[in-house]
């Protein structure tokens, strides 16, 4: 007989340290799963690790794929902090990219130093508008955030789509799905010539600061702390809990919506239908394996932003498919949430003494 | 026949507790048995040990001198003995008759004549053919009672019996009990209350610290000896003064408070209207489920139900929510300490902090000021005998009685005119009780006020001034509590009118 019990008391620094056995595992299960493709699993992982970041291009990519996941999963982890589950941070990413973009696209062909804040400002506000949407519904009419917010992702996406195609596509460019270019103003400035590491890192590294004071040292932080842990609670010391979800929301929105104003104006330059290779959903994971810390954050952004660049080196030299960095990804979470529930419960294993009787 | 159930050097280690240490009793049939302890002593491990839910480090376990093995309740149950748990397992949407069946061989026609001759020769009153959830929970009871009778037990285990049972019910139990008994059915009978191993059981074993500390003919002891032998030690008890408070100011009013609630396992409350004099107690009793919690979270602002019926020295507050009540020194105690009035996993300053009234300055600007809220949090420590002084501690670590201690005097050191409490001793033990208790009685001699809603009747007696009962969201008339007995607030509490 098999029987599990919950753990009363988790050490806080093995709670730190599964995310890290998690990357572990991660990579012994893609070194089997290259094994049985038929590759030496070690030159494999090399490929898919190590090659990627060997250069300086390649370090740079890191950072430039680390910079939306991390700004959104930080955004994230207030919702999930508060119990709030925002699953759609890719549809707030692409919301904050239409408006930031319809902004660029306004402005096109003017010069000033006001036109990026602008635009950046456009984009989070965007993001932060549809965010607001699930979480307005969820005070106001009890609607379930995970389905709202998870399809209105659809949305956005059907949205940028009709766009490109349509109104706002390149008057000049052969009916592809795109938009112009927008111009030099409208560009997060690159910080060194030849790398596409942008100025984009910043705003997320001052967003990580600007959430950790939020979190750890003011009212609001410690308020979203106590109604993620008990609602009861929160509602007893007379926490507004309906304006918290939908500030949490409203925060969360805007990072997503910042991470998609960053990628156009950023390295894409433009609007067309893949802005996003699914960051605000990969987020999520970033979210739990950064155990929704900054700090945390940080590092697990860099990681997973690994498995993308892997993806891609392994592309090229193994042939295999990019999805491989899905796979990894989705390995990961697995191994994640496995170590957390080994974490969190034990398995006792009861012998079976019939024979006793 | 005779029966002899004997358990022989049973131990049971948890990590950090050893639940019973060497535990040796002997039983025998044509008695009743009290089992007495404070929760934690023990007595739940023992008897889930003899239930077969649990199973000993060391010891053995006898019936009629041979030795048994008790590896799952199904064991204990062919060895015919029956348990009848604190909370009912019993599956409230099917019929009382459906639930006999589910774990019982016989067939329907059989089972349907065993248990209508148990109906008929106890006098139970119960139809088997209505939902379980339309019971009262005596009624519950004598189901699972039912339950263990079909197996013609030799032993029947009753755990906590009367926790849920109104005074009346309680008689009714007791009557059956002696019945049983005369039966030749060896009854053990778990409590805490002093009162029923008194009037109900003919021998008393007292455990403390997982050990049995003394075994005795109840003749013998007295309530104060018995108590003393529980908790180890001689405790002082103090008695409250009488007051009619004729001549003091009003404090609290509450003038036709109504509320419907959309949710089925909420209770409505209708039409209530009490007043609180100031350095007044007023007491609510009643069985749980009766609209006490709505109450309770009305009258602490987590539930706004209008905006005119609850006046605090004058001012109108209804709409107020629970922290802007605080600012005019109202002060909350809810029912559930863990989930509800602490956080477990926050440290022991983070859950001070949850009391956030305007002159506390925990948060400046929008931000946290840990340093004086950790001043703070020692100084309720200390005041209050928390066992322990560090506040960095998660709460989780703290036992009932020291978190209830931590929660009475977070609300309290405010000085607040009105504490408003929900069972504030519910499952503590004795020397917890016993304190939390003279802290009550003591801010009413202070000149504040309380609103005391408890199921314990003891304890309503003994820390009001006035005393009303909570039945299905109405309100019985208030009465001092001098002209107040058990007796009479048993009917009340069973819907019943009195005079």
């Amino acid at each position: 007989m098999i029987k599990i019990e919950k753990r009363n008391d988790v050490s806080p620094s093995i709670y730190f340290l599964t995310p890290i056995l998690a990357i572990f595992l991660t990579l012994f299960g893609g070194g089997i799963i290259f094994y049985v493709l038929g590759f030496n699993p070690l030159e494999a992982l090399k490929f898919f690790f190590i090659t990627p970041i060997s250069d300086l291009y390649g370090f740079s990519e890191l950072l430039v794929k680390a910079t939306p996941l991390c700004l959104i999963a930080i955004g994230l982890s207030f919702c999930f902090k508060s119990n709030n589950w925002n699953i759609g941070a890719e549809g707030q990413l692409i919301f904050g990219g239409i408006v930031g973009g319809g902004v660029a696209l306004l402005f096109y062909g003017h010069d000033g130093f006001y036109v990026l804040p602008i635009i950046i400002l456009s984009g989070a506000i965007g993001g932060m508008i549809f965010a607001m949407i699930p979480a307005v519904l969820k005070t106001y009419l009890n609607t379930n955030e995970i389905l709202v917010s998870l399809m209105l992702v659809y949305v956005a996406k059907l949205l940028l789509d009709y766009l490109v195609v349509g109104p706002w596509s390149n008057p000049e460019g052969f009916n592809f799905p795109e938009t112009r270019q927008f111009s030099e103003s409208a560009r997060i400035p690159v910080l060194f010539d030849g790398l596409r590491i942008h100025a984009g890192i910043f705003i997320t590294l001052i967003t990580v600061f600007l959430s950790w004071l939020i979190l750890y040292k003011t009212y609001l932080g410690f308020q979203i702390k106590v109604s993620g842990l008990s609602l009861k609670t929160a509602k007893y010391a007379g926490y507004k809990g309906k304006t918290m979800i939908i500030i949490v929301f409203m925060i969360s929105g805007a990072c997503a919506g910042l991470a998609g104003v960053g990628e156009i104006t950023g390295p894409i330059g433009q609007l067309h239908r893949n802005i996003s290779p699914d960051y605000g959903f990969t987020a999520i994971i970033v979210a739990f394996l950064g155990r929704l810390n900054p700090v945390g954050i940080i590092f697990a952004s860099l990681i997973v932003a690994l498995t993308y660049l892997g993806a891609e080196t392994a592309q090229i030299f193994l042939q295999v498919p990019k999805y491989t960095g899905q796979v990894f990804q989705g390995m990961i979470l697995f191994f994640l949430l496995g170590s957390d529930y080994l974490l969190f419960f034990k398995i006792k294993f009861l012998g079976l003494k019939k024979n006793e009787l | 026949m005779n029966t002899k159930l004997r358990v022989s050097e049973i131990s049971k280690i948890y990590p950090g507790c050893v639940a019973n240490d060497g535990i040796s009793l002997e039983f025998g049939s044509g008695k009743i048995y009290a089992l007495l302890g404070e929760n934690g002593a023990g007595k739940s491990t023992l008897v889930k040990i003899l239930s077969g839910v649990v199973r000993p480090d060391k010891g053995e376990v006898f019936l009629n001198d041979k030795s048994i093995k008790l590896n799952s309740p199904l064991d204990a149950k062919k060895n015919n003995i029956g348990m009848v748990f604190q909370h009912f397992n019993l599956f409230e949407t099917l019929s009382v008759f459906e639930n006999l069946s589910i774990d019982s061989d016989k067939k329907n026609e059989d089972l349907r004549l065993s248990v209508n001759n148990i109906l008929k020769k106890y006098n139970f009153k119960i139809d088997l053919d209505i939902p379980v959830l339309n019971l009262s929970a005596g009624q519950k009871q004598k189901v699972e009672i039912i339950r263990c009778l079909i197996r013609n037990p030799k032993v029947l285990i009753m755990d906590e019996p009367t926790s849920v049972l109104t005074e009346q019910e309680t008689e009714d139990l007791f009557v059956s009990l002696k019945q049983f008994s005369d039966e030749g059915i060896l009854i053990i009978y778990i409590t805490h209350k002093l009162k029923e191993v008194l009037s109900l059981c003919d021998e008393v074993a007292v455990m403390r610290k997982g050990k049995i500390v003394s075994v005795s003919k109840t003749k013998e002891e007295k309530i104060e000896t018995l108590a003393n032998k529980m908790v180890g030690e001689n405790l002082s008890s103090i008695k409250k003064k009488i007051n009619n408070f004729k001549y003091s100011e009003e404090i609290l009013k509450i003038s036709n408070l109504n509320f419907r609630s959309d949710d089925p396992y909420e209770t409505n409350l209708i039409n209530l209207n009490f007043s609180l004099k100031k350095g007044e107690c007023l007491g609510i009793a009643g069985i749980s489920g009766n609209g006490q919690s709505e109450l309770f979270q009305i009258l602490s602002g987590e539930i706004i139900t209008d905006y005119t019926s609850i006046k605090f020295r004058d001012k109108e507050i209804s709409k107020l929510n629970p922290r802007e009540r605080r600012e005019y020194l109202m002060a909350f105690s809810p029912e559930d300490r863990i989930s509800q009035a602490a956080v477990p996993e926050l440290k022991i300053y983070e859950n001070v902090a949850l009391n956030n009234f305007k002159s506390s300055n925990f948060f400046e600007k929008g931000l946290v000021n840990e340093k004086k809220i950790k001043e703070h949090s020692k100084k309720i420590l200390s005041n209050f005998s928390v066992n322990t002084d560090n506040v960095e501690m998660k709460s989780q670590f703290l036992s009932g009685g020291n978190l209830q201690k931590l929660i009475i005097g977070r609300e309290l050191i405010t000085s607040p005119e009105l504490l408003v409490c929900f069972n504030p001793t519910w499952g503590l033990d004795v020397g917890a009780i016993n304190y939390i208790h003279e802290t009550l009685i003591n801010i009413n001699e202070k000149g504040k006020s309380s609103i005391l809603i408890s199921t314990d009747n003891d304890e309503l007696l003994k820390l009001s001034d006035r005393i009303c009962v909570i039945y299905k969201g109405k309100l019985s008339k208030i009465m001092y509590v001098n002209e107040v007995t058990p007796e009479k607030l048993g009917i009340l509490m069973g819907g019943g009118s009195i005079d």
